[in-house]
């Protein structure tokens, strides 16, 4: 099946580049279009935490985009309270084959980095965001050290 | 071929000013001059699909001969710009490269990470020296499996003139003919083609299908704008020509797609209905009030009877009473012996006793039922 070879290959791609961003992935041996794996942002205020993402590859993989979900509680314009992110890149107008994971996962920490508020999923966020940054900051951080997972040492 | 028309419509126009002019017939005047009678006139003919298809195999014909390219390279660059061979004709002439840039024929910027050694297919990921690879004008190649993997995928999708190729930020769009040497299955191929019928006509702004359920007729508008009322020959439903919403003159287009949309949301049946509940809401608190004001009014008025009619029953148990009391006095003090007057007064006030004993009773009885009221 070309999807599982092409995900052997990015598997393997990623976790010998050793993204700073994106730790910890785990990949059920049985079934590798499941993948999860841990966001570590550099920005405040989501750089106190790191979030856990699931990505799972449709069985047509590459021709149609993998789906992306946050398994981590996250305050975040862009990101709706079930996990689910609107991310441009793997949307189906947008795909293109040769896209590769670690260019979405760059898109995605990006995301988390510099929250889009012209095109979010939570609207009061937003206007949080826009309108007063301060109480916006302060909510995220909060909310970070509540729900969010310790941050990989090294 | 857009000129050419003009050209016989205003030639007709003469004709029929000639024909007014000449017969001074009012009746004529109605049927012939209807471009000045009728403010939605414009001149459109409904045209069958094969009809289309050879109209728009013209275009394709045109530019692929003036500018010497393939008729597939002549269908992207006049989906890119709205149909108007002259225009793409001029524009080439000034500057081939742009117009190629524009319609995504060729990448803005030359690829060079372009995968030219051809060892292994970033799709897949496969490096099979057996498999044949091929590239689009921006030079990504990739294996012929994925090529065709790829187009499937986006025709299932209903994506036909605007599938582009396979690489990361890479806009070029893959033309016809490449698409089809890459797509075997019968299905997939008429579907593609069908698809791609229904993208020119809605890129033709001179072409659009009958908005009629299952209609096949196409409508050609001879001008290229302007809302304006179309009839089709077919299921002879009126539309608008430029939005394909039901005929709406004297209307613009955006105003009544607003209208419509505000129909459709229901909220003006909302306000109205919140208005005048609200109106009933108070009928209804009027009602309510009004309704024990005119019990406490009908109260007061049959209390005012029964006090009236109270009052003469005791006047006349008053007068009943003087009389009686008259009497008995007279039968006291009776000087004279005649028993038979006697006999007749006492009986007089035994009678007068008896009424006012009676009546004492019905005003009791009265009473009680005046105070159930």
């Amino acid at each position: 099946m070309a999807a599982t070879r092409r995900l052997q290959k990015e598997l393997n791609d990623i976790r010998q580049s050793g993204l700073k961003s994106f730790r910890d992935i785990q990949v059920d041996e049985s079934n590798i279009l499941t993948w999860q794996g841990l966001i570590v942002p550099d920005n405040a205020p989501y750089n106190k935490g790191a979030f856990r993402i699931e990505i799972n590859y449709p069985a047509e993989y590459p021709f149609k985009p993998p789906k992306i979900s946050f398994k981590t509680k996250i305050y975040h314009p862009n990101i709706d309270e079930k996990g689910q992110v609107c991310l441009p890149i793997i949307s189906a107008e947008n795909w293109k084959p040769a896209t590769k994971t670690d260019q979405v996962i760059q898109a995605l920490v990006a995301l988390v980095n510099d929250p889009e508020p012209e095109h979010p999923l939570r609207a009061e966020l937003a206007e949080e965001f826009l309108k007063d940054r301060k109480k916006f900051s302060k909510n995220a951080e909060e909310f970070t050290k509540k729900h969010s997972e310790k941050r990989p040492s090294d | 071929m857009s000129v050419d028309s003009d050209m016989e419509y205003s030639d007709n126009d003469g004709d029929e000013y000639g024909d007014y002019y000449g017969e001074q017939d009012d009746c004529e005047m109605e049927t012939v001059d209807q471009s000045k009678t009728d403010p939605e006139y414009f001149l459109f003919s409904c045209l069958r699909v094969e009809e289309v298809e050879k109209l728009l195999n013209e275009s394709i014909e045109l530019l692929s001969n003036s500018l010497q390219i393939t008729p597939s390279l002549a269908k992207v660059i006049l989906h890119a710009y709205d149909w108007n061979a002259q225009e793409i004709i001029d524009k080439y002439k000034e500057n081939p490269n742009e117009v190629l840039i524009h319609s995504r024929v060729k990448p803005r910027v030359p690829s060079l990470s372009a995968n030219i050694s051809c060892s292994t297919c970033a799709v897949c990921a496969t490096a099979n020296s057996t498999q044949k690879y091929s590239a689009l004008t921006c030079g990504h190649y990739f294996c012929n499996e994925c090529w065709a993997m790829h187009f499937e995928v986006q025709i299932m999708q209903g994506v036909s003139n605007t599938i582009q190729c396979m690489a990361q930020e890479c806009e070029v769009i893959a033309p016809e003919d490449f698409v089809l040497s890459h797509v075997a299955k019968p299905t997939l191929r008429d579907r593609y083609q069908q698809f791609m019928f229904k993208d020119h006509l809605k890129s033709h702004p001179q072409l659009r299908f009958c908005p009629g359920p299952n209609c096949q007729w196409i409508f050609r508008a001879w001008v290229r704008e302007g809302a304006r009322r179309v009839e089709c020959q077919g299921c002879e439903l009126l539309t608008c020509f430029s939005c394909g919403a039901p005929h709406h003159a004297p209307t613009d287009c955006i105003t009544i797609r607003l209208w419509l949309t505000k129909c459709a949301d229901d909220s003006e049946t909302a306000n109205y209905i919140s208005a005048h509940t609200k109106a009933r809401e108070a009928l209804k608190k009027y009602l309510h009030y009004y309704e024990r004001w005119e019990n406490h009014a009908r109260s007061l008025k049959l209390e005012e009877q029964t006090l009236a009619s109270l009052k003469s029953r005791i006047n006349q148990k008053a007068q009943l009473e003087a009389e009686i009391e008259n009497l008995s006095w007279k039968v006291e003090r009776a000087e004279t012996t005649d028993r038979g007057d006697l006999e007749n007064q006492m009986d007089i006030a035994e009678k007068r006793r008896t009424i006012l004993l009676k009546d004492f009773l019905d005003i009791n009885t009265n009473c009680a039922s005046s105070s159930k009221m």
